[in-house]
């Protein structure tokens, strides 16, 4: 018992891989160093990470969702397409986004936890039909969000606000740290959170514990529908033009990130701070790489490299614990 | 003693093929700790499980606290304040041994959940049973014994007025089960009715009040445990007419040589420097109780799971045996005790099982010659007389007894000299056991050497050349047939606390 | 044709493929009529060409599939084959014969890297599936700079054009004959050979293999490999029917092969494969995509009907397994 206390977490690891990255990438290039970078990766980072602390929970229980990616696209195309064609309120073409996430999640968990199909199998199947309703709605065409100049382009400054002498914040950073607090405390504190953890690591005592394990399993994926549709709306502040047929990919990015950031392949363990952390790093990855003279598309070899080493070292650490 | 709490009466259950349950009685006190006790399939944990609400009894009633009750799962006899503490722990070890305790009734505080109540609460209870455990520890950091401990404070904390110990103290060390005695006296000094399930004659003298018996899903009579010794309660569980006759006499040539020599076994806890022989068309039996270590001792012979050291002589060779595959090539072929998980690949043909671990001998260049493969299938159903339509059936589509045939087959056909037999006829009817029987010993007469792992006296006695007894991971005894008496492996095969 | 022979010859599910076999005829029969000229050789030829490289892949994700696992890599793996043989063949002129051993070669090192994970490592099928779709789309774009790369005409002047005659000759569809020669050889991989025998048996129960004495991680490699293979075989018939290959993509295909699948009665619990179902299957799907292009309707309205499909009949298969037991 004694031994293991001294593992150092994963979290911390990854922490400092993130840091250590931060580094080499300023050491190597001057440019990266730059406000304007930072705000740039700043930007992009919000979606993947919202996706990522959504899919970090049924990736706890020992699932996957696959939809996050293609679907936040969707979702993204919707809301936008409710403001082009019928010009409603930003703010109900935002809220309808996060439902159209939060329902395909509610599906996703009904085809899981109630008919029993495997969890890559059934999100598999809804991020293909995600992606062809984003694409039948729209008719193919691009949509675009209002810009922040426009009257009901306010929705930007959630995540970037200028201030008086024009510098601007990453606002959204603020939203990120806040909304990783809440969803460590709910997954630490609240029994959706406790029974997301038991149904990872033991599914069956959980059910005779008396929990109404269904209904949780489908809640899990509710949740990760939910941050996809949050995720939705962070990609439309900051893309601002959504195209029908993206989103593929993105899913494990943010995937990654959450496995990276030490939560577990086969279910049981995970943290949200940890997850965050991960994204982080596949986010500087991402966007680091190409101001240290790499092809941009190496990102995305080195970020399928990472994500097997860190499911390696998972492997390898609970097999030295046995 | 108490008044009743609980009546069972005239308890019937029936699974396919198998009278689990024949009109058994059962009755139990506040305020006193009643052993249940059988060999192994006399029916205990049937008719627990048919208490708490995981089988459907088929007729009988059950009276508890004076009403007729029936329960559908085991949330509703907790909820009524049955509680059994189960052998297999229900725990889910990346929590804390405060949040299991509490799992699926936690403690609220607004939407929060007050883990500092929870664990407050965790240490009364620990406290009440005077154990020492961390409740913020994580459950899978734990031992096997505090585990349980955590079970038992579990089954308390849920309000019970009867808790079922099955088996309780087949993973405990003595320091545990002094613990664990301690703790139940408590319980039964608090009016609780207390029923306990173990093999361990010594540990019923200790701790219960009366003793139920059952044999072969019947129950045979209870008594009070300061009226009775312990060779009563071993003839109540094995007194059964016996109709097989038992071996008299060893059918090995005095001289026939040694095939398989273990030496200085060892494999985790349940693999203790486990040492024998095992000569030329003998069948040696392995006795002994329920985790007692026979079947990780055959499984580590077989390289099915890791050993930690030990030698293994074929023909007086030794040998490295690192994996089912080296085990196969030695020419030793096992039969699980667990026919569905580890013995057959029931989605498939009997052919395609039966030459599963022989393939390479039914290759016509790349390609499986279908035909020879079928002929080898189809032989053997005819020698062991499996009943099947045809070679081409799913083996998930025959009865237990053809299931198990056909395994054999699989070994035979991959022409094994030793055979491990684990648990040969578990689930098998009878008709269908005496034909295994049979079969076991007219391959020992041809020459194939058997290791027989049984938890039936009569099986054992019936069958072995020689018997070889182990009590928790190490080999007790070893006792020739001619000497053979069930009192006598039943020693052997039980533990004496001091 | 073929496939109802094989239907014909394993009795055991024979009954579901004959359905979906009638559906085959139904869904070409219902085509025909509400859209004008659909009829005929010229789309039969167009669905046909997506009857091929659709139908290589399917074949080699079902020996996955019937281990149990799952691969939905193939589709980029498949482009990214396509994407650096034709790069070599284009940017530094190596023959043609051998661009097309180097898209098998890739094909198979891929499988080699999925395979090796999944059996010996212990990562989980999906995790890999995933990173291999990253590493793939990469590499193909790093490979050939981003840049889409067209693999040369048949009447090319470098005479690099002669492999489309695998794909067609004139109007004779000579795909079809490399792919039922394909679908025979596998045939009898699956049911007539140890690796056939090893890999289904292990699908089904894997610990009971291994104690039979067989090295199971072995076989369960080789299910990866020959997917790897195929995806590298797909990538050939892929560009002589498309000719064209654009970096990053290739995801939507890995739907259409794993629906191909089960829909043709191969089980995502493993254990169960069928070889003829999948070729039905894949007729299936290539009809779908042709009529719906007919009809006008975007790629996209395929992929959700391909969901839907994939999503009934893997509910059809979890369902009948529950009422067994």
């Amino acid at each position: 018992m004694a031994k293991k206390k001294t593992v150092i977490s994963q979290e911390i690891i990854v922490a400092i891989v993130l840091v250590v990255l931060y580094l080499i990438f300023r050491l190597i290039s001057a440019d990266f160093g730059k406000y304007t970078t930072f705000l740039s990766v700043m930007d992009i980072s919000y979606y993947y990470v919202l996706m990522a602390i959504g899919v970090a929970f049924p990736l706890i229980t020992g699932g996957v969702d696959l939809s996050i990616g293609t679907g936040m696209i969707c979702y993204a195309l919707a809301g936008g397409f409710l403001i082009r064609a019928f010009n409603v309120p930003t703010g109900f073409a935002i809220v309808v986004t996060i439902l159209f996430g939060l329902g395909i999640g509610i599906v996703n968990g009904i085809l899981i936890s109630l008919m029993g199909l495997p969890p890559f199998l059934a999100t598999l199947c809804t991020c293909m039909i995600t992606r062809g309703l984003g694409s039948v709605v729209t008719g193919s065409f691009a949509v675009p969000w209002p810009t922040a100049k426009q009257a009901n382009g306010w929705f930007h400054s959630i995540f970037k606000i200028a201030t008086a002498d024009k510098t601007k914040l990453p606002l959204g950073l603020l939203w990120i740290i806040l909304l990783t607090l809440i969803m460590q405390f709910v997954l630490a504190h609240t029994r959706f959170g406790r029974y997301t953890i038991a149904i990872g690591s033991n599914k069956e005592a959980a059910i005779l514990s008396g929990i109404n394990v269904k209904f949780f399993h489908v809640m899990v994926y509710a949740v990760s529908g939910l941050f996809a549709g949050l995720a939705a709306v962070a990609y439309a502040a900051v893309i601002k033009t959504v195209q029908p047929g993206t989103g593929a990919g993105m899913e494990l990015d943010a995937i990654g990130g959450a496995i990276v950031g030490g939560v577990s392949a086969s279910g049981g363990y995970g943290t949200i701070y940890g997850t965050v952390i991960g994204a982080y790093v596949i986010i500087f990855l991402k966007q680091g790489l190409p101001y240290i003279g790499f092809n941009a598309n190496m990102q995305q070899i080195i970020t399928g490299l990472v994500l097997i080493g860190a499911v390696c070292i998972d492997i390898v650490k609970r097999r030295v614990i046995k | 003693m108490g008044e009743v709490i609980l009546t069972m009466k005239d308890i019937d259950k029936t699974f396919p093929g198998v009278h689990a349950l024949d009109h058994v009685n059962f009755e139990l006190e506040k305020g006193e700790v009643h052993a249940l006790m059988g060999e192994n399939g006399a029916g205990k944990s049937t008719l627990m499980k048919v208490l708490t609400g995981i089988y459907t009894k088929d007729s009988g009633s059950i009276i508890y606290e004076g009403r007729e009750v029936e329960f559908h799962n085991t949330h509703d006899a907790q909820e009524a304040g049955i509680v059994i503490v189960h052998q297999e722990l229900n725990m889910v070890g990346d929590l804390t041994v405060a949040q299991n305790i509490f799992i699926g009734r936690e403690f609220m505080k607004g939407f929060m959940i007050d883990d500092r109540k929870m664990i407050e609460e965790s240490r009364k209870l620990f406290d009440e049973l005077h154990i020492s455990i961390d409740p913020k520890a994580r459950m899978s950091d734990l031992t096997v014994g505090k585990q349980q401990m955590c079970e038992i404070a579990k089954a308390i904390s849920h309000k019970a007025k009867v808790i079922i110990f099955d088996e309780p103290s087949a993973a405990l060390t003595e320091k545990e089960i002094e613990d664990l005695f301690a703790i139940i006296r408590d319980l039964r000094k608090q009016n609780l009715g207390i029923i306990y399930i173990s093999h361990r004659m010594d540990e019923i003298k200790v701790i219960t009040d009366r003793v139920t018996v059952m044999r072969d899903g019947t129950y045979v009579g209870t008594l009070i445990t300061n009226d009775c010794t312990k060779e009563d309660i071993i003839n109540m569980m094995v007194g059964r007419v016996i109709y097989e006759e038992p071996k008299t006499h060893s059918m090995v040539p005095a001289d026939a040589p040694v095939v398989l020599k273990v030496d200085h076994l060892n494999a985790g806890k349940m693999v203790q420097d486990v040492s024998f022989e095992l000569r030329k068309g003998e069948i040696l039996g392995f006795s002994g109780l329920m985790g007692a270590g026979r079947t990780e001792t055959a499984r580590a012979l077989f390289g099915a799971d890791p050993k930690t050291s030990g030698d293994i002589y074929i023909n007086g060779q030794k040998v490295e045996i690192n994996s089912p595959r080296d085990a196969v090539k030695h020419g030793i072929g096992y039969l699980s005790e667990d026919r569905k998980r580890y013995g057959i690949v029931v989605q498939k043909t009997i052919t395609e099982n039966s030459t599963l671990a022989t393939l390479e001998k039914y290759m016509a260049g790349l390609f499986i010659n279908k035909a020879a493969e079928k002929a080898v299938t189809e032989q053997y159903i005819k020698e062991l007389d499996t009943k099947t339509p045809s070679a081409d059936q799913l083996v998930v589509n025959l009865s237990g007894g053809n299931q198990q045939k056909v395994v054999i087959a699989k070994w035979l056909v991959r022409n094994c000299d030793i055979l491990i037999f684990d648990e040969p006829t578990r689930g098998i009817d009878v008709g269908a056991k005496n034909e295994i029987y049979k079969l076991m010993n007219r391959l020992a007469s041809e020459g194939k050497s058997i290791i027989m792992i049984s938890s039936e006296m009569t099986e054992i006695l019936r069958m072995s050349d020689r018997i070889v007894v182990m009590c928790e991971g190490k080999k007790t005894g070893e006792i020739p047939i001619e000497e053979a008496t069930q009192e006598a492996i039943m020693d052997k095969a039980t533990r004496d606390i001091a | 044709m073929k496939t109802i022979k094989e239907n014909a010859l394993v009795k055991k599910l024979g009954f579901n493929r004959i359905i979906l076999f009638a559906i085959l005829l139904l869904m070409y029969v219902v085509f025909s009529l509400i859209i004008p000229g659909f009829a005929g050789m010229a789309r039969i030829m167009s669905i046909f060409n997506y009857v091929y490289f659709l139908g290589f892949l399917a074949l080699g994700v079902t020996f996955v599939i019937a281990t149990g696992g799952i691969d939905f890599s193939i589709g980029p793996v498949m482009f990214c084959c396509a994407l650096m043989s034709g790069y070599m063949l284009n940017t530094y002129g190596v023959p043609v014969v051998i661009s097309i051993l180097a898209s098998i070669a890739i094909g198979f090192c891929f499988g080699c890297f999925n395979g090796s994970l999944v059996a010996f490592v212990g990562v989980p099928p999906f995790i890999v599936s995933m990173a291999t779709m990253n590493i793939a789309k990469g590499l193909g774009s790093v490979f050939t700079k981003t840049q889409s790369v067209s693999w040369p005409q048949g009447n090319d002047p470098s005479g690099n054009g002669w492999f489309r005659n695998l794909v067609k000759v004139g109007d004779v569809p000579t795909g079809l004959i490399v792919f039922a020669v394909a679908v025979i050889i596998l045939f009898i991989v699956m049911n007539h050979t140890k690796a056939g025998r090893y890999i289904l048996c292990l699908g089904s129960n894997k610990e009971a293999v291994r104690l039979s004495g067989v090295d199971v991680r072995k076989w369960q490699m080789l299910a990866y490999v020959i997917c790897g293979l195929m995806a590298g075989i797909a990538a050939i018939f892929f560009v002589g029917a498309y000719t064209t290959v654009q970096p990053g993509l290739g995801d939507t295909y890995n739907n259409e092969a794993i629906a191909s699948c089960v829909m043709g009665g191969t089980s995502m619990a493993g254990g169960l494969a069928s070889i003829g179902g999948t070729v039905i299957g894949v007729f299936v799907i290539s009809l779908l995509q042709e009529g719906i292009m007919a009809l006008r309707m975007t790629k996209e309205v395929q992929m959700i009907i391909t969901g839907l499909i994939v999503i009934v009949f893997v509910y059809a298969d979890v369902s009948a397994r529950r009422r067994k037991n």
